[in-house]
C-alpha cells in the first residue's frame, strides 16, 4: 500500500528528526572547521584533526543510514572527512534554517488562528476573505518547507555518497579484488571436479577392472569352475562398462551441447533415483554460458538429494525471469543441507563464476530448496 | 597363511577373500579401513596383512600409515601394500623399515593371479616384492644415472628382477638363464655399483633399492 498513513507520518517524522539532528550538528561542525583550518598547520596536530574528522562524518555517515537509509562506505580518509565536514556545516545549516521557519510559521499561525477564532486582535481590519486567503498562503507555505525539507535531505545524501563513498577508483579496485577473488574459486571449483572425477574413476572402474582381471585370473587357475567365473567375468565387464557410461556422462553430458538443455535434464530426470518432476519453462536455448552451469547445479543438487536427505520426489524447475534463468531444485527430504558443504559450495562457485546468485534455503526438516540464478546476455 | 584384508571397495575384498580362500589360505578378517585394519591385526596377529593405500575417511594415504604402523608395533607380521598409483615415496618409506617382510604391488597385479601369489609367499617367508613398474620408476628416476648406464641390458634385467625380490634360481627361470650365469651377471652388476655382495638377499635387495633411490 503506497499511501498507508502510518506509515507516512512515522517516516515524516524520522526523516525530520534526522534533518533536526543534522541541523544541529552543523553548528558544531563550524566551529570544528574553524578549529581545525588553524590547526592543521601545527604538523603534531594533524592526526589529532584527521581522527576527529573521521569520528565527526563517522556519526554523520551513522545519521543519514539510520534517519534517511542511504548507506555508503565507511573507509573514508581523514582529509575525505575534513573536506566533507567544510562543505557539510553548510548544508546542516541551511536545515537548521528551513526548521527555524517551520518553528516560526507554526507559531504564526498558531496565534492568528487564535486571533480569528477569540475575535481579538483588530477585527475591524478583518475581511470576510482573510481567512480564505490566510488558509491558502499557510498550505503554499507548508508545501514550500516540505519541498526544502526533501531538497535538504537529498543534498545531504548527495554530499555524504559524493565524499564518503566510495571513489571510481575504489570502485573498481573493489570489483578487481572480488574477481581476483572469484577467479581463485573458479579454479578450485576445476580442481574440486577433477578430484571428484579423479575418485569416481578410481573407486569405480579401477576397481571393477581389477576386479575383473582377479575373476578370469580365477577362471584360468580353476579349469572345474571355469564356465561360471567366465560368466561373472561377463556380467562384471558389463557393470564396468555401465559404470563408465555413467561416469564419462558425469564428466559432461554430450547431449547438452547436441540436444540442448532441456533434453539433458529429462534424460538427467530419467536417470535419477528419487522421482524428479520436470518444469522445463524456457521458450528458447539460452547460451552455452548459462546452459551448462544450470544443467551441473541441477544434476548435483539431484544426486546430493538421492545421496543424503531420503526424499521421495524433486520438484525441478527452470524457468525465465527478466534477464535471469532460475533453476530451483526442491526436495521433500529431511533437510539441513549445509552450504559450506563441498558439493554446494563447489555449486556456488560455479554460479559466481557467472555473476549469479546461488542460495540455500534448507530448514531441519526440510523441505530443502536450492536455486540458482543465471544472468542471461539477451 | 593367515591374513588379514584392508580394502574399501567391497567388490575387490571380497573378490580377494574368494581368491585367497580357493588358494587356501585362512582370512582372519577382511575390513574396509585403516583403523579397522589396525585394530584386527592386534588381535589375531596374522601371518600377513594385505592392504590398500587409499582407504576412508580421507582417501589419501590411510592404508599405507596403517602398514608402517603394523611394521613398528608387530616386526614379525608381513605387510603387502597394494597401491593404484606407483609412487615412488610410498616404495621407500616401506623399505626404509628394513629387515624383509615388505611388498608394494600395483594392484594391476592382483589380475596376474599367479604372480601375486607368488609375491604374498615371498613376502610371507621374510623377502620382498616390489613391482616391476615401482622398480623401474626408481630405477629411471634414480640419481646414479651413470653407474647404471655403465650396466649391460641383460644386466639391468637381473637387477630389476632382484630389487622385485626375486631369489637367484627366480630371475634364472624369469629370464630363462642359467643360474651360474644369474650370479656372474650379479657379481658384475655389484662391482659397476660399489656394492659389496652379501648372503642374505633380503639385504642385497634394500642395499640396491636405496641405492637407486639416490
Amino acid at each position: 500500500m503506497l499511501f498507508d498513513r502510518g506509515e507516512l507520518v512515522r517516516r515524516a517524522t524520522r526523516r525530520t528528526t534526522g534533518l533536526a539532528i543534522g541541523g544541529l550538528s552543523a553548528f558544531a561542525e563550524l566551529a570544528f572547521v574553524l578549529c581545525a583550518g588553524a590547526l592543521l598547520g601545527v604538523r603534531s596536530a594533524r592526526p589529532v584533526v584527521f581522527g576527529a574528522a573521521r569520528a565527526i562524518a563517522e556519526f554523520e555517515r551513522r545519521r543519514i543510514e539510520r534517519f534517511h537509509g542511504q548507506g555508503s562506505a565507511e573507509d573514508f580518509t581523514g582529509w575525505r572527512a575534513l573536506q566533507y565536514l567544510g562543505v557539510r556545516w553548510l548544508v546542516g545549516g541551511l536545515g537548521a534554517g528551513v526548521l527555524l521557519l517551520v518553528l516560526l510559521g507554526a507559531g504564526t499561525a498558531v496565534v492568528m488562528t487564535w486571533q480569528m477564532v477569540a475575535g481579538t486582535g483588530s477585527p475591524s481590519r478583518m475581511s470576510w476573505y482573510d481567512p480564505i486567503t490566510f488558509v491558502l498562503f499557510g498550505t503554499l507555505l507548508v508545501f514550500m518547507t516540505v519541498q526544502a525539507l526533501i531538497g535538504v535531505e537529498g543534498l545531504d545524501r548527495r554530499l555524504a555518497r559524493h565524499f564518503l563513498g566510495p571513489t571510481a577508483q575504489e570502485v573498481l579496485r573493489r570489483r578487481v579484488s572480488e574477481l581476483t577473488v572469484s577467479r581463485a574459486e573458479v579454479v578450485e571449483a576445476i580442481n574440486e571436479e577433477r578430484r571428484r572425477i579423479e575418485r569416481d574413476l578410481h573407486d569405480g572402474v579401477q576397481q571393477r577392472m581389477v576386479a575383473l582381471g582377479m575373476l578370469l585370473g580365477r577362471a584360468s587357475r580353476r579349469a572345474d569352475q571355469a564356465p561360471e567365473l567366465l560368466e561373472q567375468a561377463r556380467e562384471e565387464a558389463g557393470r564396468v562398462l555401465l559404470e563408465l557410461r555413467e561416469v564419462s556422462w558425469r564428466v559432461y553430458p554430450i547431449a547438452l551441447d547436441s540436444d540442448g538443455l532441456h533434453t539433458a535434464l529429462e534424460s538427467l530426470a530419467e536417470r535419477s533415483g528419487v522421482p524428479v518432476r520436470l518444469h522445463y519453462g524456457l521458450t528458447e536455448r539460452p547460451l552455452g554460458s548459462v546452459e551448462v552451469p544450470a544443467y551441473f547445479v541441477a544434476s548435483e543438487a539431484v544426486t546430493n538429494v538421492s545421496k543424503h536427505a531420503g526424499a521421495t520426489r524433486i520438484d525441478l524447475s527452470v524457468t525465465r525471469e527478466g534477464t535471469m534463468v532460475v533453476v530451483r531444485i526442491e526436495d521433500d527430504g529431511t533437510g539441513g543441507a549445509d552450504p559450506a558443504g563441498s558439493g554446494l559450495s563447489g555449486l556456488a562457485r560455479r554460479v559466481a563464476a557467472v555473476d549469479g546468485v546461488f542460495t540455500v534455503d534448507s530448514p531441519p526438516g526440510g523441505p530443502t530448496v536450492i536455486t540458482a540464478e543465471l544472468p542471461c546476455a539477451s | 597363511m593367515r591374513l588379514v584384508i584392508a580394502e574399501d571397495s567391497t567388490l575387490l575384498r571380497e573378490g580377494l577373500v574368494r581368491l585367497l580362500a580357493e588358494e587356501g589360505h585362512e582370512v582372519l578378517a577382511a575390513v574396509g579401513d585403516a583403523a579397522a585394519l589396525l585394530e584386527q591385526t592386534g588381535q589375531h596377529r596374522p601371518d600377513l596383512v594385505l592392504t590398500d593405500v587409499r582407504m576412508p575417511p580421507s582417501h589419501t594415504d590411510e592404508g599405507l600409515r596403517a602398514a608402517l604402523e603394523i611394521r613398528r608395533r608387530w616386526p614379525d607380521t608381513a605387510v603387502l601394500v597394494l597401491s593404484q598409483y606407483v609412487e615412488k615415496r610410498y616404495a621407500t618409506e616401506l623399505i626404509a623399515t628394513g629387515g624383509g617382510k615388505v611388498g608394494y604391488l600395483l594392484k594391476d597385479r592382483v589380475m596376474e593371479v599367479g604372480e601375486f601369489l607368488d609375491a604374498l609367499e615371498r613376502v610371507a617367508a621374510g623377502g620382498e616384492a616390489f613391482d616391476p613398474d615401482v622398480v623401474r620408476a626408481l630405477i629411471s628416476r634414480s640419481t646414479h644415472a651413470d653407474p647404471l648406464a655403465r650396466l649391460t641390458a641383460r644386466e639391468r634385467d637381473v637387477l630389476e628382477k632382484m630389487a622385485q625380490g626375486h631369489s637367484n634360481p627366480g630371475i634364472g627361470a624369469a629370464l630363462s638363464i642359467s643360474r651360474s650365469a644369474v650370479e656372474k651377471h650379479i657379481n658384475a652388476i655389484f662391482d659397476k655399483l660399489d656394492l659389496t655382495d652379501s648372503a642374505a638377499y633380503s639385504r642385497r635387495v634394500l642395499a640396491i633399492v636405496r641405492y637407486l633411490q639416490g
